[in-house]
């Protein structure tokens, strides 16, 4: 194993545990502020450190305190299993963690003649990992429920597994349906795939493909993630908390952040199988390495901008109202973020400048383009979020039963459907 | 098939609500259309923010914080007569009366507590008196303090609050 190896895997797994725990704040910051935005309102902005705010989003960080410093509570009722009550969030959350950890986030590097994967678990069979791994979750939902000894946790519990086991199923048979179309179980291969276009003009992406199968992966990873609309497993206005009524302190915060992982595991999944994963659509890895001259000059002018927006926006949006007579220091905050963004910028566009008039080596480039991706994957990833946000503040919950029944009588016999057209054209093809 | 049974007729439901997308993607519609608006121009979102701005739309008829009025010649309206205090439902009211010697009544009160903590402001002491000697008109609409003691207020705290809506003096009493 080389040095350039070594570092390669260290990064990833860096990146992907940062990609995973790094984004719990933020996404429960970025589910406070678009709730409260959808509902006219505008959500948690005063907690700030030293008059920095970063648009409310360190309110976060003062709630994983307040959850860390609370106090731990026992259920006295609790005799037998103790130490798997306390235990159950813990699978829940290294469950989501660990399926998140075969994500590619980048192209495969090749350094010297070594293929180096930019993904935290360096294996060929990510797809496999990801559905063994994450239907382990359920368990700790389940454990917590059933040793809760409580009726509103054991029915949460009952109701998780029972969606677990009816919507894996549509799951299972929609993802085998993308292996069977792009021939691989490598999430990096699939990615691969879909760079490609196919009627000549559109991106071969998974949803253009295979628009059905990705309707009912989407659909069904909204169950799986237990996000609205089928947060059954925890309906406040049917059994309390569900699962986690009993749950206090960090343990309940273990749950909790292990649901956002989930919903993070399962945007990037839904990107990496059906939205070309880091790809941008109809530009291949080789095709950004042969064309980096003109990739670095279209870089170059939209950055500028994309950063000039998003400055305007903040001069307009980091201020109170004329009525209010102290600003919290939000003005100072805006300069401070400026001058940031304008340096970062020109150091990027120095970058850019020296790769594509002054390099002649290909690996500075190739590490360009794998930054790059990488910061691709990223996009994609907050975006699919917001979408999972924004579809929890649009839909109410399903009832129990109407769950149950979309998942057998529509997902399935669909996913089968599916799978079966998918096998004939594929073998008829080939 | 047994005659007890009723079946309700349900109503046909078109394919295009069965599919359940096209609802879904209305509703995305209408969220995201907030959602854009209030991110382009936060300042536009109808919210107060509150400690900063305070809130105009108070009207005469609130009931806020408890005053004692007075009379032309600056002594307090009241008369100790025990009325508010029998009509109160939450007994928050104590008073204690003394005789009166500016020659304008017989009695007057020598202490008038209204404990905040136990008042629910429901305003039948304000109907009750028949000097309109207290009332809920100062707008006051938030209290605070540290220990219980502080929400305890005593007859020098309600003589010294002012009514928000112009009329200060008792109309009962001159």
């Amino acid at each position: 194993m080389s040095n350039s190896a070594i570092i390669v895997a260290i990064f990833s797994f860096v990146l992907a545990t940062l990609l995973a725990l790094l984004t719990i704040p933020i996404l429960v910051w970025l589910e406070r502020r678009v709730a409260s935005l959808i509902q006219d309102r505008i959500g948690p902005n005063r907690t700030n450190i030293a008059g920095f705010r970063l648009g409310g989003l360190v309110q976060s960080f003062a709630d994983v305190v307040k959850l860390m410093l609370k106090e731990e509570y026992y259920p006295s009722h609790i005799k037998m299993g103790k130490w798997l009550f306390m235990f159950a969030p813990v699978i829940t959350f290294v469950s989501a963690l660990l399926a998140f950890m075969v994500i590619p986030f980048a192209d495969t590097l090749h350094i010297n003649g070594e293929a180096l994967r930019i993904q935290a678990l360096p294996i060929d069979f990510g797809v496999f990992w990801y559905l063994a791994i994450g239907a382990v979750g359920v368990l700790g939902v389940i454990f917590g429920g059933w040793l809760s000894h409580n009726k509103y946790a054991l029915l949460g519990a009952a109701r998780a597994g029972s969606m677990v086991i009816s919507y894996e199923l549509p799951l299972g048979l929609s993802i085998l349906s993308f292996i069977l179309t792009y021939n691989t179980i490598d999430f990096n291969a699939m990615v691969a795939w879909q760079s490609r276009t196919f009627f000549g003009i559109l991106p071969s992406w998974g949803i253009l493909v295979q628009p059905l199968a990705s309707i009912i992966l989407i659909v069904a990873l909204f169950a799986e993630t237990n996000r609205n609309p089928f947060t059954v497993a925890e309906g406040e206005s049917e059994i309390v908390a569900g699962y986690m009524t009993e749950h206090t302190a960090m343990k309940f915060a273990l749950y909790f952040m292990g649901e956002y992982i989930a919903m993070n595991t399962a945007s990037a999944v839904i990107i990496t199988v059906i939205f070309g994963g880091y790809q941008l659509p109809f530009v291949s890895t080789q095709m950004l390495l042969q064309n980096f001259f003109n990739f670095a000059i279209s870089m170059m002018i939209i950055m500028p901008f994309t950063i000039g927006i998003f400055i305007r926006w903040m001069r307009k949006n980091n201020t109170v109202r004329s009525s209010v007579s102290t600003d919290g220091g939000r003005a100072f905050e805006t300069k401070i973020f400026t001058i940031a963004l304008i340096l970062m910028a020109l150091i990027v566009e120095g970058i850019l400048i020296y790769l594509a008039f002054f390099s002649e080596n290909l690996m500075e480039k190739t590490i360009y383009v794998t930054i790059f991706q990488i910061a691709i994957f990223v996009t994609k990833l907050m975006f699919f979020n917001l979408f999972f946000i924004i579809i929890r503040w649009t839909l109410p919950r399903f009832r129990y039963d109407q769950v149950q029944y979309l998942g057998w009588h529509y997902l399935l016999p669909l996913a089968l459907f599916n799978l079966f057209m998918t096998a004939i054209v594929v073998v008829g093809a080939n | 098939m047994n005659e007890h049974i009723q079946i309700t007729p349900r109503p046909k439901i078109s394919l295009k609500n069965k599919l359940y997308l096209p609802a879904i993607y209305d509703g995305v519609k209408v969220t995201f259309k907030h959602f854009f608006k209030n991110l382009n121009d936060i300042n536009e979102v109808n919210t107060l923010s509150y400690p900063e701005e305070q809130p105009t739309d108070i009207t005469s008829r609130y009931r806020g914080l408890h005053r004692l009025t007075h009379r032309p010649d600056g002594s307090e309206a009241c008369v100790a007569c025990f009325m508010c205090s029998t009509a109160c439902p939450s007994n928050c009211i104590f008073i204690e009366a003394t005789q009166r010697e500016d020659g304008h009544d017989e009695k007057k009160p020598k202490s008038f507590f209204i404990d905040t903590l136990e008042c629910v402001f429901c305003g039948y002491c304000v109907e009750a008196c028949p000097c309109d000697a207290i009332r809920m008109d100062t707008g006051i609409f938030s209290l605070t303090g540290i220990k219980r003691e502080d929400f305890v207020m005593d007859k020098e705290q309600l003589l010294s609050h002012k009514g928000a809506f112009g009329k200060e003096l008792s109309c009962a009493r001159n």
